[in-house]
């Protein structure tokens, strides 16, 4: 696949690049600053973007400003966010476009694990850090959340993350006759009519939003 | 000049023929007139009255020559004599014409022109019957007339021409005292200064009348008295010190009744002591003397209120104003500040504004502490000599009243002079404690971006070359393997530590919001926490200033309290921010029981806001925080 990056800092970019360049992948270009990026994308029409939250001129949220505006003027292109910090507001509005990820940076010394999220975005799917899900997941009183058992909230929130059943099969070591057994027990607790793929991960992230605004 | 001249040679003439102090007293009251009366004439010249004082102090100097001469004895010596004692006839004319002028120059209605007609010509008649009158010898030095003439009456006829005379006064004075009652403002003050001087003389005059033998030094007085009257007309007419009369007519009074009072005492108790003691006893003077000197004071005081009372008005009730706000502020019934409106008040002056010198500067402020401009009409206010601040004056009418009210009022202006400087320095000290609260919030944030942007990020990008490092060894240095991916490891661990340090200086969410702050808060905590917040936003200081009080509200509730559950609330109150952490601990927390609440509650005061804990024993603990909007 064709990937744009866009990081500030030269070595991270340079070692992200030489990620993708050794998995394969085309990088159409490196950019250090965000105001560049639309014509870029406008001219080499990536298939994916990975964007650093935080970039020149203001350093505070220059990526999800890209991110939008990618999202806007090529719904196609895929965008890949990364920070160095949790937040859940934009990346939670993010995700439920489609084929939008957002991770913590260091997510990307787990090479293998990385590209394998980079793809699956740009693939269309979605990704959504571990810890933003756990940051959405936590219970709060005594909600529809509370009655998930543990495990049920292992899958739930691996669901969230935007994992496919074989994915969460191969990391909850189960089978994935399983999984999908749980996620229709789960599913059913919370009252959200079956989905599948992509749509799944947003009516899960629809939930969880909602569950965190009704406590509001 | 002509005045001074002939009035230096009436002195050498006299001098010798009768006591020293008569002729000098003369003469000085002779060039008073002289003076006074060029003096008005040279400000004032369509101002008969300058002129006719003038001309009576030419005239008056040239018949005390005439006088000197006549003792002599030279020549002429006849002429002299019966001119100088005519001389005081013309004199009581001018007088008469000078009363019904006062202080305009112009008569109060055209008719009192008839009364100065008269009082001109009873002197015209007065003087050539006075010449021709055998009668008169008595008041010559050797009892004989020289111009005695035989014919009819004269004598008759002078006494007749003084009546008219003497009539002609008293209706200029009756004028006079028309006009005092008719006047208003600057008029009535001038009035006021003849007043005074007239007020004097008619003490004097009678006391002079009857003590003229006995006790000569009257003389003198009758002749000071006599001096003040063209010096009052004169101080009138060019309104010399206006509005300073009306304390010269009251500490006139007062003192003069005190004089008598004390005589008074003084002969009774004289008589008393001196009837047991025996006469000239020493014991009636050591009495007298202590009761004048125990009693003076406190007298002086009740008579100078007796006479403002019923003399001076105005002046008695601005003084009863200060006295009774003073009262109240010693009674704790009312605030210091409120001197202001009670001078303004007390002189009449809307526009009256105190201010106040800043230590150390030039500027003045309100009672507000808003900075006042120094250049408009004012007074200093002064404290042990310095200048510690001013009034400002909307007329300058209100100008010589106040010295007096402001010297009463000192002890409360400087009250007030003190709080406003307190008010200033707090200001000041909460603006610094807000001004070192917001640095040093900025602080943690830039520390927290450096953290965040710059070692986690390189940390990142190391870890990044290591991955590529193994990458390149592709499997054929196994042991390298092992230790880059220790070394990966310890990397991501010490990325996660960063990212903990960050999130306790200042966690990114609140750049979101003070809501999803309080949610990460609440998922870290060891217990239980409850978020019940309102999306609305507020300045990223009293956002973090909640975020920090929340966190150490949990803190405090995990350490102490033996809390099973927390919950935050935040609301938006009229524009306020208001937070609550409750807890279902043991209670009984309170501020500076070493329990960092009074840390926190210096953390809410610096970003304005206050600080409530309620914390009943057993029942719980709620931290009540309100943060105002505008910051």
């Amino acid at each position: 696949m064709r990937v744009l990056i866009a990081e500030d800092q030269a070595l991270l970019r340079e070692g992200l690049g030489m990620l993708f360049e050794n998995a394969g992948h085309q990088v159409v270009a490196l950019l250090a600053d965000a105001e560049d990026i639309p014509a870029v994308v406008d001219a080499e029409r990536p298939d994916l973007v990975i964007l650093d939250i935080r970039m020149p001129p203001t350093f505070t949220d220059e990526g999800v400003r890209a991110a939008r505006t990618i999202k806007t003027d090529h719904p196609e292109t895929a965008v890949l966010v990364l920070s160095q910090h949790i937040e859940t507001t934009h990346a939670v509005s993010l995700v439920a476009l489609g084929g939008f990820g957002y991770l913590l940076k260091d997510r990307v010394l787990e090479v293998d694990e990385f590209l394998a999220t980079a793809e699956r975005v740009a693939a269309g799917g979605s990704a959504l850090d571990p810890e933003v899900v756990a940051s959405l997941v936590t219970p709060s009183g005594a909600g529809p959340l509370s009655r998930l058992t543990g495990r049920e909230r292992e899958v739930l929130e691996l669901m969230a993350q935007g994992q496919t059943n074989a994915a969460i099969a191969a990391r909850l070591v189960i089978t994935e006759r399983t999984v999908e057994a749980h996620v229709g027990r789960i599913m059913a607790k919370l009252d959200i009519t079956d989905a599948t793929g992509h749509r799944r991960v947003l009516a899960v992230l629809k939930y969880l939003r909602e569950a965190e605004a009704a406590s509001g | 000049m002509l005045s001074t001249t002939l009035e230096v040679a009436a002195v050498g003439l006299s001098w010798g023929y009768e006591p020293a102090w008569d002729t000098l007293i003369y003469a000085v009251n002779t060039l008073v007139l002289a003076a006074v009366g060029a003096l008005v004439a040279s400000r004032q010249p369509l101002n008969p009255i300058g002129w006719l004082v003038l001309g009576a102090g030419v005239f008056s100097s040239f018949t005390d020559l005439a006088q000197g001469w006549a003792m002599r004895g030279w020549p002429g010596a006849d002429v002299a004599e019966t001119i100088a004692n005519t001389s005081t006839i013309p004199l009581a004319a001018a007088t008469v014409i000078c009363l019904l002028l006062f202080p305009s120059g112009t008569l109060m209605a055209p008719a009192w022109r008839a009364v100065g007609a008269a009082g001109v010509l009873g002197a015209a008649f007065a003087v050539p019957t006075f010449v021709l009158a055998p009668e008169a010898g008595s008041y010559f030095l050797d009892g004989v007339n020289p111009y005695a003439a035989n014919g009819p009456a004269w004598w008759g006829l002078y006494v007749a021409a003084m009546a008219v005379l003497l009539g002609s006064f008293v209706l200029s004075v009756v004028a006079l005292g028309l006009r005092f009652r008719r006047s208003v403002g600057d008029e009535r003050q001038q009035m006021k200064w003849l007043a005074l001087a007239a007020g004097i003389a008619a003490v004097v005059m009678p006391a002079g009348a009857l003590l003229w033998n006995t006790v000569p030094a009257v003389r003198i007085a009758v002749a000071v008295a006599a001096t003040l009257m063209p010096v009052a007309m004169g101080a009138g007419i060019l309104r010399y010190r206006l509005y300073d009369i009306d304390l010269a007519i009251s500490r006139t009074v007062v003192y003069a009744t005190i004089t008598a009072l004390l005589t008074a005492t003084y002969a009774i108790v004289a008589v008393t002591v001196g009837a047991v003691g025996g006469r000239g006893s020493i014991w009636a003077t050591a009495v007298v003397t202590l009761i004048a000197g125990v009693g003076a004071r406190p007298l002086r005081d009740r008579l100078q209120r007796l006479v403002d009372r019923r003399f001076n008005r105005s002046r008695y009730e601005a003084t009863e104003r200060v006295n009774t706000f003073l009262e109240e502020l010693r009674a704790g019934r009312a605030a210091p500040e409120g001197i202001e409106k009670v001078l303004r008040e007390a002189v009449g002056d809307p526009a009256l504004a105190l201010g106040f010198r800043l230590p150390g500067t030039d500027t003045y402020v309100h009672l507000d502490g808003h900075p006042m401009p120094a250049d408009c009409e004012h007074l200093p206010i002064r404290l042990d000599g310095e200048e510690v601040g001013i009034v400002a004056l909307g007329s300058a009418a209100s100008r010589s009243r106040l010295p007096e009210l402001l010297t009463l009022a000192g002890l409360s202006l400087e009250i007030v002079r003190l709080r406003v400087e307190l008010r200033r320095q707090l200001d000041e000290v909460a603006a610094s404690r807000a001004r070192i609260a917001l640095a040093a919030d900025e602080e943690r944030h830039r520390i927290e971006r450096d953290l965040h942007d710059g070692h986690q990020q390189r940390l990142v990008s190391i870890g990044l070359s290591l991955r590529h490092a193994q990458h390149a060894l592709d499997g054929t240095a196994p042991g390298a393997h092992a230790l880059i991916q220790r070394a990966v490891d310890e990397i991501t661990q010490s990325i996660e530590d960063l990212r903990e340090l960050a999130r306790g200086l200042r966690p990114a969410q609140l750049d979101a919001g003070l809501t999803p702050a309080l949610r990460e808060l609440a998922r870290r905590a060891p217990l239980p926490v409850q978020v019940h917040s309102s999306t609305a936003r507020f300045s990223p200081e009293i956002e973090a200033a909640a975020y920090y009080t929340a966190c150490e509200g949990v803190t405090n509730a995990v350490k102490h309290s033996g809390a099973s559950q927390v919950s935050l609330h935040t609301r938006c109150d009229q524009g306020r921010l208001v937070l609550l952490v409750n807890d279902n601990g043991v209670g009984g927390a309170a501020l500076g029981t070493g329990t960092g609440l009074t840390g926190l509650q210096d953390r809410v005061k610096a970003h304005g806001g206050t600080l409530e804990i309620i914390s009943p024993r057993g029942q719980g603990t709620t931290l009540r925080a309100v943060f105002p909007c505008a910051s």
